[in-house]
Order: structure tokens, then C-alpha cells, then sequence
């Protein structure tokens, strides 16, 4: 008797601990089978311009309005790497904050001049309700960014 | 039965069937077609809080504790980033506490699920996939039969020919002159 017991409660353990472990995935999935660091990715950036990549992290930020982009934090202090994906294609949730994920798309880079990054930060600003002052934008920006593809996060 | 009173029952069982899912999209396609406004998902509560000052550099994870005990949390080991050496994000449940580390300004990010919403974009947007995909597809379908069958529900009037025909193109240029102009 306390063996079927015992037996039952291992099997109930294996499967939450199986399910929750389990990842969602969004758009269309992985493809790759290598991920590349997102420190590589931010030093290298040109090489990997128009390439499809797939990086892995915490999600560290997701967009409020739209779930339309998230930030995947990197390997090496305050690296985190932008994932924007085309609105209501595929959707990243508010609550996989701290979770951690799989991503792929392609690499893209952007140079902005001051005025564009002044633009683009008060959207943000907007986006999540505070307060922005252009006066802190000094100089233009070149950052990259990830076009999602595909996503798979874990513990939603 | 003849073609016509097979047509009327065809486009008005479709109606019925539809009901549900119709409202289901309806509601939902408003609801997304805004998300530039409005988070047709989540509404997001805010809490402002104060802790002690923590000077600003590479965080530590004993320093981390620190935070979360005067915050009160229950666990002491929860994810955490920083994007700068000024700011420490740290994750709790759904919950997103951002910490300014020099003042000690907390503000902490509750998502809460819009339920009703939620429930019908996660239909609409079909997230669910798998089999809910079959089901859209019919739905599709359906939609595709009603249509046809609403054409052909020709009334013998003359007066009500011509308004049919007169709607009918309406709904078929409305769609037609957007492609148009925005061409």
C-alpha cells in the first residue's frame, strides 16, 4: 500500500516538476541548434548583420503595451540584447520576466543620429508612463537588435 | 426542398453555429486593433516604495538579499539584473521590482491579466494552436459559405434586388478602394 503510495506521489513530483520545466514556445520556434553569446553578439555585431542567430538568457524587460519586444540580458554585467518581433505576429507576456529563454531572428543594426534616439526613447517613456528628459540624449546611438523569429521561455 | 429554401436553412444554421466565435472575433479585433493605446492582455499595477541607499557599482548577491529583506520578500534568492551600474531589477513571481540603487527608489510592476480579454485574444490571435487551429479553420470556412449564401439569398422583389445588389457592392468596393488609395 505505502509503496503504490509512493510510487503515485514520485510520478505526481516527475510530472510538475517535468511540466514546469517544459518551455512555451512562440512564432516558429527554434530552428538552430548552436546559440552564440550575446556578449559576442554585442562586440561583433557586423559580422552577424542579416544572420539568423539564436541567443539565450533572462528575459530582463518585455514590452508593456504590446509584448512587441523583449530584452534578453547577456553573459557579462549590464550586456542585454533587444528582441523585436512584428506587432501581434507573436506576443512575449508580461510574466515571462525572469524567465529564461530561447530566441532566434535575424541580427540587425541601427545607427541612429541624436534626434532619432531622443525620438525613440520618448516613445518609451511613453510606452511605460515615465518621465523623459531629451536633454539626457547628448549623441547619436549604433546599437543591434534581433527581428524574432522564434522563441521558446521557460516557466510560463 | 429547392435550391433556395436549402440556401436560407445552409446561411441560417451557419449563422447560428457562428454566434459564438463571431462575438468571440468581433470583440477581440477591436480590442487589438487599439493595442497602440491600451494593453488588451494586461493592466500593469504600480507600487512606489523607499529602501535604503546602496552605492552604485557591480551589486553582490549578499547586497541582493539585503534588498528583498527591505522589500519583504519571503524568498531571499530571486533572478536579478542590472542594466547599469545604477539600477538593479529584480524578479518576484510576475512582479518586476525596479530598484534606483543611489536614492533607494523602488517601483514595483504587478501585470494582472485582463480576464475576459485575455480569454478571447488568446482565441482570436490563436495562441492556443494545435487543435484550436482546426477549429479557426473551419470558422473560416463557415464564414466563407455564409457569405456565398447570403448572396444568394436573392429576394423575388425587384426593389429588394436592387438593394441587395446595391449593398453587396458597397461591401465588396469598401475593402477595394482602401487597397487603392493605399496603394
Amino acid at each position: 500500500m505505502s509503496k503504490n503510495l509512493t510510487l503515485i506521489l514520485t510520478l505526481c513530483l516527475f510530472f510538475v516538476g517535468s511540466h514546469q520545466a517544459l518551455a512555451k514556445t512562440f512564432g516558429a520556434g527554434l530552428s538552430l541548434e548552436k546559440t552564440i553569446a550575446v556578449s559576442e553578439l554585442l562586440e561583433k555585431g557586423d559580422t552577424y548583420v542579416g544572420k539568423q542567430v539564436q541567443v539565450q538568457g533572462m528575459i530582463v524587460d518585455v514590452c508593456q503595451t504590446r509584448g512587441c519586444w523583449m530584452y534578453i540580458a547577456g553573459d557579462k554585467p549590464f550586456e542585454k540584447i533587444r528582441i523585436k518581433v512584428n506587432d501581434g505576429e507573436i506576443v512575449f507576456p508580461l510574466e515571462a520576466r525572469g524567465q529564461k529563454a530561447k530566441v532566434e531572428g535575424v541580427v540587425e543594426k541601427f545607427d541612429l543620429s541624436r534626434e532619432e534616439v531622443i525620438e525613440r526613447r520618448r516613445h518609451h517613456a511613453e510606452e511605460k508612463g515615465e518621465d523623459f528628459d531629451p536633454a539626457t540624449v547628448t549623441k547619436g546611438e549604433t546599437f543591434f537588435q534581433i527581428r524574432g523569429t522564434g522563441a521558446e521561455i521557460e516557466g510560463i | 426542398m429547392n435550391w433556395r429554401k436549402l440556401n436560407h436553412a445552409l446561411h441560417r444554421d451557419l449563422g447560428f453555429l457562428g454566434v459564438g466565435l463571431t462575438l468571440i472575433y468581433a470583440l477581440s479585433g477591436i480590442a487589438v486593433n487599439h493595442r497602440h493605446d491600451w494593453n488588451p492582455n494586461y493592466r500593469v499595477e504600480q507600487v512606489e516604495m523607499r529602501i535604503a541607499p546602496v552605492p552604485a557599482g557591480v551589486v553582490q548577491p549578499q547586497q541582493v538579499q539585503q534588498v528583498l529583506r527591505q522589500l519583504g520578500e519571503s524568498k531571499i534568492s530571486r533572478p536579478y539584473f542590472q542594466p547599469d551600474p545604477e539600477n538593479l531589477w529584480l524578479y518576484a513571481d510576475t512582479r518586476m521590482i525596479r530598484v534606483h540603487l543611489p536614492t533607494g527608489r523602488v517601483q514595483a510592476e504587478k501585470p494582472v491579466k485582463r480576464a475576459f480579454w485575455y480569454r478571447l485574444n488568446f482565441l482570436h490571435l490563436n495562441h492556443a494552436q494545435k487543435a484550436w487551429t482546426w477549429v479557426a479553420d473551419i470558422y473560416a470556412g463557415g464564414l466563407f459559405a455564409l457569405a456565398i449564401t447570403g448572396l444568394l439569398l436573392i429576394p423575388k422583389r425587384a426593389d429588394l434586388k436592387r438593394r441587395a445588389l446595391v449593398l453587396s457592392l458597397i461591401g465588396l468596393l469598401i475593402p477595394l478602394l482602401f487597397l487603392l488609395a493605399s496603394d
